[in-house]
């Protein structure tokens, strides 16, 4: 009896078990395993035991500009969505009724629109003869349409739209913990506006950011459509970068530095990010 | 009581932002749903004028209907092998205490946080191994590993208040743990079930990042990427629009079951 009630909650793990094995954690491992590995010319994979991969992506400019662009995408996106979602989240927290719910329907309807239609709404709009350049020349602030569509800007833009409610969803969550109380309190003892803000609201509604960034980073950095539709090819993104040396190259090995290293910054941001929220606010870490 | 009213009632710049972000949002996709009912050959708003000839157009094409077929097909199966998976972890982790259980538990959340695109080149050359092809099946399994913790969160939430003591009544009325989870569990968990799958689908649904590595190129998001890419013109839009509104309405016919007393 003893062993059989240890055995239950293995079984009920056994269907998760026999899916994640096979089609997730091993392919993971094999990932990892290939980046030692070398690629003949022929586009076979050698067993071998090499950092050579590693230090082709990490010492060619092509493969550094790679990953320098990715970061820098992941990092300005997550902080603008931060920025805008800080007082938007706020008020969705502190609404109630109607203007909540409909707030919240606003949040998530792009999640559930397909990411395409996201962005055909965008090529509308940020075209050479779009909403946007018909306006500015119409009213005269610029002679020629600027181009937005295939540049950083649209691109950024477009992620900005398609991760924005992954940063608003979380921080809601953790800013409705906030009640009046605690601001009443905090007033009541002298706390000024930005007293209140700083040592009250940021710290309790910090792992709702971090969580959010956690999502927007990982989201910009495994992103293929967004800069494959809206974005330049002077500005390469990981994602399309792996999946052309994979398909194209059949660059195995080679992909899989890549990806390993992908796995590595995602785990070094995740364990940062847990150090930075035990430092700051103790009782929140994840 | 004087700050109390400026934490409640936003001010009129916070209004003036609330809408700012509201248009952000919804306006792109207010636009393509426009676009979609063109009469014109290019994108361009405001439409010359309305017409339904773009939904003809994207009805007839082949390759949407097939993309649209394996995408369903795809989404529907991983929706159930997600689900099987999902619930089934998610009761053992909440029912029990057990030896590995807290990394278990960081295993199944994370195809969140696991770029899809490492995930995709992984498993593109392990099918191989399994002597299988890139394809329906490889998408079905594929898709469901990133659906697995998004079941896992909404059943696990549907748990937080459920009380066990009416399964180990059933169990102590002599009835087996298969039929107690089928009769007390399951339907007092069925909100977050349904929610879990209903996730599962629509992040499939959605998905090119790990599609591009293990299906043919012809589930629905990817024919309309390439579309894209080759010609722009409203027919993306129009399909697109057509599967927002019938995902409505299967919302709305799926809401009332999953909120239905029991």
């Amino acid at each position: 009896m003893q062993l059989r009630n240890r055995m239950v909650p293995w079984l009920w793990l056994a269907p998760a078990g026999a899916l994640m094995i096979p089609f997730f954690i091993i392919p993971i491992l094999i990932t990892a395993r290939n980046s030692v590995y070398v690629d003949d010319p022929m586009g076979f994979l050698k067993p071998a035991f090499t950092l050579a991969n590693y230090a082709k992506v990490l010492t060619d400019s092509y493969y550094i500009g790679v990953f320098g662009n990715t970061l820098l995408a992941a990092f300005v996106v997550s902080l603008i969505t931060l920025v805008i979602s800080y007082p938007f989240a706020w008020l969705l927290a502190r609404s109630g009724g109607s203007s909540r719910g409909f707030l919240l329907w606003v949040v998530y309807l792009p999640i559930y629109v397909s990411v395409i239609m996201r962005v055909f709404g965008w090529m509308v709009i940020i075209a050479d003869s779009g909403i946007i350049n018909q306006m500015l020349m119409k009213i005269g602030l610029s002679e020629q349409p600027i181009r937005m569509i295939n540049e950083v800007s649209g691109m950024t833009l477009g992620m900005i739209h398609r991760y924005l409610p992954l940063m608003i969803l979380p921080l809601m969550t953790s800013l409705q913990k906030v009640d009046d109380s605690i601001l009443r309190a905090s007033a009541n003892l002298g706390g000024g506006q930005w007293f209140t803000w700083w040592r009250v609201v940021m710290p309790i509604s910090l792992p709702g950011a971090v969580a959010g960034t956690q999502l927007v980073f990982a989201g910009v950095l495994s992103d293929y459509v967004i800069p494959t539709l809206m974005g330049s090819t002077k500005f390469q993104l990981l994602a399309p970068a792996i999946y052309y040396e994979a398909t194209t190259n059949a660059a195995w090995a080679l992909s899989g530095a890549m990806a390993t290293i992908v796995i590595v910054a995602v785990a070094a941001f995740l364990i940062i990010a847990n150090l930075i929220l035990k430092r700051i606010a103790p009782w929140a870490s994840i | 009581m004087a700050p109390r009213s400026s934490h409640l009632s936003p001010g009129l710049p916070s209004r003036f932002f609330a809408a700012f972000i509201v248009l952000f949002l919804l306006g792109p996709i207010f636009i393509a749903g426009v676009v979609a009912f063109s009469s014109g050959n290019r994108l361009e708003f405001p439409i010359p004028g309305f017409s339904l000839r773009w939904f003809a157009t994207a009805l007839a094409k082949p390759q949407y209907i097939e993309g649209l077929t394996a995408s369903i097909i795809i989404g529907v199966g991983n929706a159930i092998f997600a689900t099987i998976a999902g619930t089934g972890a998610a009761l053992a982790l909440n029912h029990y205490r057990f030896r590995g259980r807290s990394l278990i538990q960081a295993l199944v959340m994370l195809p969140i946080a696991m770029p899809a695109i490492v995930l995709g080149l992984g498993l593109l050359f392990t099918l191989a191994m399994y002597d299988m092809q890139p394809g329906l099946l490889a998408g079905v399994f594929g898709h469901a590993v990133l659906g697995v913790p998004y079941v896992v969160a909404m059943v696990t939430a549907a748990l937080s208040n459920y009380d066990r003591s009416v399964e180990r009544a059933s169990m102590n009325l002599g009835v087996g743990p298969v039929m107690t989870f089928f009769k007390i569990t399951l339907p007092l968990i069925r909100g977050g079930v349904i929610a879990g799958a209903v996730s599962a689908f629509l992040i499939s649904f959605d998905n090119i990042s790990l599609s591009l590595f293990i299906t043919r190129g012809d589930t629905l998001p990817l024919r309309l990427m390439q579309q894209l890419l080759a010609y722009a013109d409203p027919s993306v839009a129009a399909i697109s629009t057509l599967l927002v509104l019938v995902s409505l309405g299967f919302m709305l016919l799926l809401l009332p079951l999953a909120l239905r007393k029991r």
